[in-house]
């Protein structure tokens, strides 16, 4: 299951008690156990319902629990252009939801605006919101985004801190 | 050249007939662009001219089908055809009794921005005059609610103006989310 053991059975006790410590089972919990927001306002959130569908199945890797309340969730899904108007949105839903929370910016409009390099659209919701990990293509397959999952999983494992913490301890 | 390449006399178009024989004095222009009738009419009878072409029962361009404008400020062969006039409101009509469509084109100057509106005639001008106010400033006289449509509500300037710069004046980097009505 991805759980890295610390320390082996001894062998008195015949392999049955294994150590370890709260942070790693914490994290093993959190990242085979991720609750997306998603934040779909494009044709990249097409991609994204298609790898939760049956064909790419997003619950294999546990974050099939899509939550619409960002009280509920812990990896905020930013898929799709971001204008001026649905910023302030985008800061509030992530404000709401719970620490830790993790952030992945998919597809080229949310991470640098894409083609639309006009007044109206945002060019890159990493200008106000922590991003953990980007996403290129337009729109990105839904591998991209399974292998973004699996990045954010990787982050979870190591014990490293999501962006948005790193940036109030900054 | 043979026959066949003869263009055939077309009949003029009814709204044209109707339009000359009851309103000469408002129409400016008239034209024909791909199947659809264009004419161009003094802002002073526009709303005259608009209720004409819904009620007359001959004509009876009952659906109006989209309201917008142009900013024909980089347009020099255009500025010259309607006395400098920068904008150009557009209607477009539908009559589903003559399955024909037409466009009335309206110059509006930009020191007058004025226009009255046409909401008491179609109940759906309401956010095309909404829309068209938020992108080219036109000031919708009469109109029930002139708010912007698109644009946040605190936003400056009107975007779809030609002197708008594309990337605009900032707006997309500034950001002060206490001030946002979040």
């Amino acid at each position: 299951m991805g759980l890295d053991f610390v320390g082996q059975g001894a062998a008195e006790t015949d392999g049955n008690i294994i150590t370890t410590t709260i942070d790693k089972v914490v994290n093993w919990g959190r990242k085979n156990s991720l609750w997306p927001m998603p934040f779909g306002t494009a044709c990249c959130a097409i991609e994204m319902m298609a790898t939760l569908a049956s064909k790419f199945d997003l619950s294999r890797f546990g974050s099939e629990a899509i939550r619409f309340s960002p009280r509920q969730s812990d990896l905020l899904i930013v898929s799709g252009r971001i204008s001026i108007k649905m910023m302030p949105v985008l800061k509030r839903i992530y404000d709401q939801m719970p620490d830790p929370k993790w952030v992945i910016s998919m597809g080229a409009c949310a991470s640098c605006g894409g083609v639309f390099d006009t007044y109206t659209l945002i060019q890159g919701v990493d200008q106000f919101i922590p991003v953990d990990v980007y996403i290129p293509g337009c729109p990105p397959r839904p591998e991209d985004l399974i292998d973004a999952v699996l990045q954010v999983q990787q982050k979870i494992a190591s014990g490293a801190a999501p962006k948005g913490v790193e940036a109030v301890y900054e | 050249m043979s026959e066949e390449n003869q263009v055939e006399e077309q009949p003029k178009p009814l709204i044209l007939e109707k339009l000359e024989a009851n309103h000469a004095d408002a129409l400016l222009a008239q034209d024909e662009s791909r199947g659809t009738v264009v004419v161009t009419v003094r802002k002073e009878q526009s709303y005259a001219i608009l209720e004409y072409l819904k009620t007359d029962p001959e004509l009876a361009y009952t659906f109006l089908v989209d309201v917008t404008a142009v900013d024909n400020s980089q347009m020099e062969s255009e500025l010259m055809q309607f006395d400098y006039a920068r904008f150009m409101v557009v209607y477009q009509l539908y009559s589903y009794q003559g399955q024909c469509r037409a466009r009335v084109k309206v110059p509006v100057h930009e020191n007058d921005l004025n226009i009255p509106s046409v909401t008491t005639l179609w109940q759906g001008a309401n956010w095309l005059e909404r829309e068209t106010y938020d992108m080219f400033g036109i000031n919708f006289e009469g109109h029930p609610d002139l708010r912007r449509i698109l644009m946040p509500d605190d936003f400056e300037g009107h975007p779809l103006r030609k002197d708008y710069p594309l990337r605009g004046r900032g707006e997309r980097e500034r950001f002060n989310f206490d001030k946002q009505n979040m």
